[in-house]
């Protein structure tokens, strides 16, 4: 891969997206490249000052005016479509054999039977909470989780609103190991993603967590 | 026949060499960087056992027993580096001022082997030799070397860095080591039981020939439990981006 191609993982990189390999390859090509190092840390300081920007809250009327333009787009395409395709089904004339006829019963009972089984499969499993994450909280504590997300948050801010006075030596360790931290909490969230029920992958994350906690407790004091 | 010129040369030629070998001599006894130091040095005397603890900012802590019964803390530091000292009984606690100019604080320290140790750091080096006390480290940004230990607790957290142990465990001691960007090297002797719990995320284990021995509870991959031997000390070892080794000594 050349630096361009480097360059546009750089963002990925930064907000821990990338992909175990991706990530590996990104981190040994800006031990060796001088101007790849270059735009990590300017995206570093854009992100930096973009944190610092005040939030623009949209108005209260935008979203009734976005909502009434969808409103004129579509209704009558819509219902005029659905209109159509039920007098052209209406239309058909379908002749079935009888094994024709056992054959579709067959296979309609088939997809009946399947479908019950998912569902019932679905109303036991817990309902997917905010986090994205099917049942992963039933086994960790949802309170240590919440607990700790509202900690990292007010620190991470309090850390924000002092970091620009920091020499550059410790600005640019902090933020080396909070993508460290945050890459190895959003590999933890895709694991528990996919495998709810492990207990090995819940208590990593919970670690990372609390790691996320040590390292900005450790940088809140300056 | 040399010419007038030359033999001008010859004469002088002793004296320059020397000039310019005290020059070169001059110049590699300037120190490496132009930012002076000062010194800090106190040697404490605590009746019992002491708690020491360190808490640096920025900088190297070297940690080594001696048979005295004494704490000897040395530390070379940049000028605007501010040392706190406080003592309370056999509680000593030694820690860096924080401040966002972070000047560099390099520790030497000598203590009694049983002395239990609390070190605290954010970016530098940490180095703990032939220590029999239990052990506490938290680190961010630092590589972190135990050798010769024989502590009955060991306790290490780094974000990033790599983690050396070589020591002895208790029979019913308690190791655990965690690095977030790291490796976990650790030796231990051939002959020592233990009950192992190593985790990775992104990384590798290799046990080594402790796996032959390993009677397990899991042996994922990335996740591997069991007990070596009849067991015993419990050893806890996390990497989330990184390899845990497992040396025979």
């Amino acid at each position: 891969m050349i630096c361009e191609q480097y360059q546009e993982l750089i963002s990925d990189y930064i907000d821990g997206l990338l992909e175990l390999g991706e990530q590996t390859m990104v981190e040994r090509h800006l031990g060796d490249c001088e101007p790849c190092r270059a735009v990590r840390d300017d995206l570093l300081q854009i992100v930096h000052f973009s944190h610092q920007l005040p939030e623009q809250a949209p108005s209260t009327a935008l979203w009734s005016r976005i909502q009434n333009e969808l409103a004129k787009e579509q209704p009558a395409g819509t219902s005029a479509r659905l209109k159509l395709w039920w007098v052209r089904l209406r239309a058909q004339n379908f002749n079935l054999s009888l094994p024709q006829l056992a054959a579709s019963a067959a296979a309609l009972t088939i997809i009946l039977s399947i479908g019950m089984i998912v569902f019932r499969h679905d109303s036991t499993t817990p309902p997917i909470n905010e986090a994205g994450m099917a049942g992963a909280v039933t086994n960790l504590s949802k309170v240590d989780m919440d607990e700790l997300e509202q900690q990292i948050n007010r620190l991470s801010e309090s850390i924000e609103q002092k970091k620009s006075e920091w020499n550059p030596e410790l600005r640019a360790t902090y933020e080396r190991n909070l993508i460290y931290v945050n890459q190895s909490l959003a590999e933890c969230r895709h694991q528990v993603k996919d495998n709810p029920a492990d207990d090995a992958a819940q208590e990593l994350m919970l670690n990372a967590y609390r790691e996320k906690v040590r390292l900005l407790e450790g940088f809140e004091s300056f | 026949m040399m010419s007038l010129s030359n033999k001008s040369l010859n004469q002088h030629l002793p004296g320059m060499a020397i000039l310019v070998m005290l020059s070169c001599l001059a110049l590699f006894a300037l120190p490496a960087t132009a930012e002076p130091t000062t010194r800090f040095e106190h040697i404490y005397t605590p009746r019992g056992t002491a708690h020491l603890t360190i808490a640096n900012v920025n900088g190297t802590i070297h940690v080594s027993a001696w048979d005295k019964r004494t704490i000897l803390v040395r530390a070379n530091t940049a000028p605007a580096v501010e040392i706190t000292e406080r003592e309370v009984g056999d509680d000593i606690l030694i820690a860096v001022k924080r401040s966002f100019r972070v000047g560099r604080a390099d520790f030497e320290i000598n203590i009694p082997a049983d002395t239990y140790l609390t070190l605290k750091n954010l970016m530098g080096d940490i180095d703990v030799q032939n220590v029999t006390g239990p052990i506490s480290i938290d680190s961010i940004d630092s590589n972190v070397r135990l050798i010769g230990l024989n502590s009955p607790t060991v306790d290490v957290k780094v974000t990033s860095g790599d983690i050396l142990f070589d020591g002895n465990l208790h029979d019913n001691g308690s190791y655990s080591m965690l690095a977030v960007k790291g490796d976990l090297d650790i030796t231990v002797p051939e002959s020592t039981p233990f009950n192992l719990h190593a985790r990775t995320l992104s990384g590798t284990i290799n046990l080594g020939s402790f796996i032959s021995n390993l009677v397990s509870g899991s042996r994922e991959p990335k996740n591997i439990s069991g007990s070596y031997l009849k067991g015993g000390p419990q050893l806890s070892l996390t990497a989330y981006a990184g390899r845990i080794l497992l040396h025979k000594k």
